[in-house]
């Protein structure tokens, strides 16, 4: 990954928790994956790594607009992206919720680095699957 | 208020009493004055018949000295007050009283009047019309009757003084009586009559005070410290129903009042206790999983390069090891908060088995639990969501590895197509009473299906009960014990129609007394012993299909066993013999989910020897659902 241009970012962690967004960069960062973080709909949508990240991980309940609604928006905005859906109200609703809005993969909280990178590394694989979910 | 009640219905039945007594007394006392009077009149006027036929000779001889002394001797009789004789002009000619002979009376007064009214004597009165009432100068109270002498042809012919022979009356005969003797008997007729209206008028109020006390004031009271108790919280308070009037009844509608009072607040409690499971769940998953998340990352991210400081490690692990714990127990909650219908595919169980089996896999070594596998080949597909049921028998699974012994631990899942028997595994979807109502009460589940709601009367005591609609079980839940050995009434908790069965089937062949049945719509009825702890129940319908076949996956352990208040509690929410390891969620989340699917969970345990838990699923669903 190391042919990226400078500055460009790849993963871009969208959750209004504090604790969540320095857990996932540290994990993300460490595998060599650069990150950037929004801490809530309006932060993530105007964030200028959104246009070239490679992938966004997108918290289900933020403060200022549903996440359902932002995943709908990032699925317009960049129909190719792949978007994990992060949530820790996990019920099936949510889950066809997430998937329906556009997620790729849903991805219930919390989890430990090796569950994170895999649904990220399956994320990010050319011939992942429409929807996935992990438990 | 209850002396108000008392003191206002004894005031009234004494007024009324009074006033009925009163005017009773008044009319007696009236007759009986009447009835003296004229028994008085009578033999006045008897008395001056004799008179008249004593003195005929004396007259018709003009013995005046012997009349006078006739009338003197009569005028001192006991009781009379005067004898006296008048003659045509209304002069004395004779008197008991001498000094009045020779005095003259107008024929206007008041004796002659009944006569003389218009001018013109007249000889035929009746008693009364003779009689007269009256107070002399003295104030003496008599009786005076008069009686005319009629003109006889003795008395014309007679030579010594001549009587025209054309008068028809000659004189009048007057004789007064003393009322004394009889104004002093109706004063103590009277004097009786108010006595005997006093003593009435107690007897009566006191037999009221009694009656009202006993018909009204103590079973109002009674009513009003049970509600006081009802009020204060004690719904198992009940009012003996002894009386069989509106009272009665008001004591049985309280008891029904009170009894259902008592089964809504169960119903409410085991409600709020799920409701308040799911709020809990939404807001600690929302809540603790954040912070959750970054416990898990960091620790999981140091664990990972802690390399070769093993202290560190160990430390590192625990860490890891706790919040996943935790992450289980907010999942446990979400699923039992869930309650979805299951999305049906057809699936190979076995496959399912086989899935649950890996997942644990490697717990179940962790722990040195040997784990078989025993799966029948060739068993149909069901129409089940893999999913959950892989989440029920994972739960099985670590259940019986928890609960295997340490040393010679063995968990045995198998798999295999069985045919049951109805009883215990046909269910009363569907109950009705002879009228039609619908008994299925779908807001209490006995073991996850909704229960048949009846009325029962036992040792006089009415109560909600709700039957176990699984065929052949008798998990009933009664609002109200009953003695073992009596035998109740059954009815239908709406119309109360009784649910006895009086044809000639509807006796119980093991003891002997009645039965009590419910219809179930196309499917004949079902039948239950009225003897309280006699466990007979019969569906003929159900039992004349024969077996039936299910699926059954079985888990089983080689561990203690457990006791009867257990497997009681088993399926109850929060209930664990796990202690501080378990969320108390698994197994309720495990029976809701093959609930679902239409299946049942049993269980069967064994002290020392181990538990066998077996969930069974129908054939029908897939059969009709595949």
């Amino acid at each position: 990954m190391s042919d990226r241009p400078a500055g460009a970012c790849d993963v871009l962690v969208i959750d209004d928790e504090a604790v969540v967004r320095e857990g996932v960069t540290r994990v993300l960062a460490a595998d060599g994956l650069a990150v950037a973080t929004a801490a809530d709909t309006a932060g993530g949508l105007v964030h200028p790594a959104l246009a070239g990240c490679r992938l966004v991980l997108c918290d289900l309940m933020l403060p200022d607009r549903s996440g359902l609604e932002l995943l709908r928006e990032l699925r317009r905005r960049r129909p190719e992206l792949p978007l994990i859906a992060i949530t820790g109200y996990a019920t099936q609703d949510q889950m066809e919720a997430a998937e329906s809005a556009g997620a790729t993969l849903f991805l219930p909280k919390p989890f430990d680095e090796d569950e994170l990178l895999s649904a990220v590394r399956r994320a990010l694989e050319p011939g992942a699957p429409p929807f996935a979910r992990r438990r | 208020m209850t002396s108000r009640i008392d003191t206002q219905i004894i005031l009234a039945v004494g007024a009324v009493t009074a006033l009925t007594i009163g005017t009773l007394g008044v009319l007696v006392v009236r007759a009986h004055r009447a009835a003296l009077i004229a028994e008085l009149q009578t033999s006045a006027d008897q008395l001056s018949e004799t008179i008249k036929s004593a003195t005929l000779h004396d007259m018709l001889a003009n013995s005046r000295e012997n009349l006078q002394r006739q009338m003197d001797t009569i005028g001192s009789q006991r009781g009379i007050r005067n004898v006296r004789v008048y003659n045509k002009e209304g002069r004395i000619v004779f008197s008991s009283d001498r000094s009045e002979v020779g005095r003259s009376v107008d024929k206007r007064a008041e004796a002659c009047y009944a006569c003389h009214a218009a001018d013109r004597p007249l000889e035929h009165l009746s008693i009364t019309a003779r009689a007269r009432d009256f107070r002399d100068t003295d104030g003496a109270h008599l009786l005076g009757i008069i009686n005319p002498i009629a003109n006889q042809p003795s008395c014309s012919e007679a030579s010594c003084h001549a009587h025209s022979p054309e008068a028809r009356v000659l004189g009048v005969l007057d004789v007064s009586m003393s009322l004394a003797e009889v104004d002093r008997n109706i004063r103590l007729s009277q004097i009786r009559m108010a006595g005997i209206a006093t003593v009435a008028i107690v007897a009566a109020s006191l037999i009221l005070f009694w009656l009202n006390r006993r018909l009204v004031v103590l079973p109002v009271q009674t009513l009003v410290s049970a509600t006081r108790r009802v009020a204060e919280g004690d719904l198992a308070t009940r009012i003996p129903v002894t009386a069989r009037h509106e009272l009665g009844d008001l004591a049985r509608a309280f008891n029904e009042m009170v009894a259902r009072l008592a089964e809504d607040q169960r119903k409410i409690v085991q409600a709020d206790k799920l409701a308040s499971v799911g709020r809990l769940a939404a807001g600690v998953a929302h809540e603790i999983n954040n912070p959750l998340t970054g416990v898990l990352t960091y620790a999981s991210f140091l664990l990972k390069r802690a390399g070769d400081q093993p202290e560190l490690r160990a430390d590192l692990e625990v860490i890891v090891r706790e919040t996943k714990r935790c992450r289980e127990i907010v999942r446990g909650l979400l699923d039992f908060a869930r309650q979805t219908t299951p999305r049906r595919q057809p699936t190979d169980i076995n496959a399912v088995v086989r899935h649950a089996v890996s997942i644990v896999t490697n717990e179940v070594a962790l722990r040195h639990v040997e784990l078989a596998v025993d799966l029948a080949q060739g068993l149909p597909e069901l129409a089940v969501e893999a999913d959950r049921l892989e989440q029920v028998f994972v739960n099985l699974l670590v259940n019986a590895a928890d609960a295997a012994p340490e040393e010679g631990g063995r968990v045995t899942i198998s798999s295999r197509q069985v045919n049951v028997p109805a009883a215990g595994h046909s269910r009363i979807t569907s109950a009705t009473c002879p009228k039609g109502c619908d008994l299925i009460d779908p807001t209490l589940r006995i073991r996850g299906v909704p229960a048949i709601r009846v009325l029962r009367a036992c040792a006089g005591r009415e109560a909600i009960l709700h039957l176990d609609p699984t065929y052949g079980r008798f998990g009933h839940l009664a609002a109200e014990a009953c003695d073992e050995g009596l035998l109740a009434d059954f009815a239908c908790a709406r119309c109360r129609t009784s649910l006895a069965l009086t044809d000639a089937g509807g006796v119980c062949p093991r003891c002997g007394a009645g039965l009590f049945g419910v219809n179930v719509p196309g499917a004949g009825q079902v039948a239950w012993c009225r003897r309280i702890g006699c466990h007979f129940t019969l569906w003929e319908a159900e039992e004349q299909r024969g077996l039936r076949a299910v699926v059954e996956i079985a888990v089983e352990d080689n561990g203690r066993g457990m006791t009867g208040a257990e497997l009681a509690q088993l399926f109850e929410p929060f209930f664990t013999t796990k202690g501080a390891r378990g969320t108390g969620l698994g197994l309720a989340v495990s029976w809701g989910i093959v609930e679902s699917h239409g299946g049942t969970i049993d269980v069967v345990s064994e002290a020392e020897r181990g538990t066998r838990f077996a969930v069974r699923l129908p054939l029908t669903v897939a059969a009709r659902e595949a």
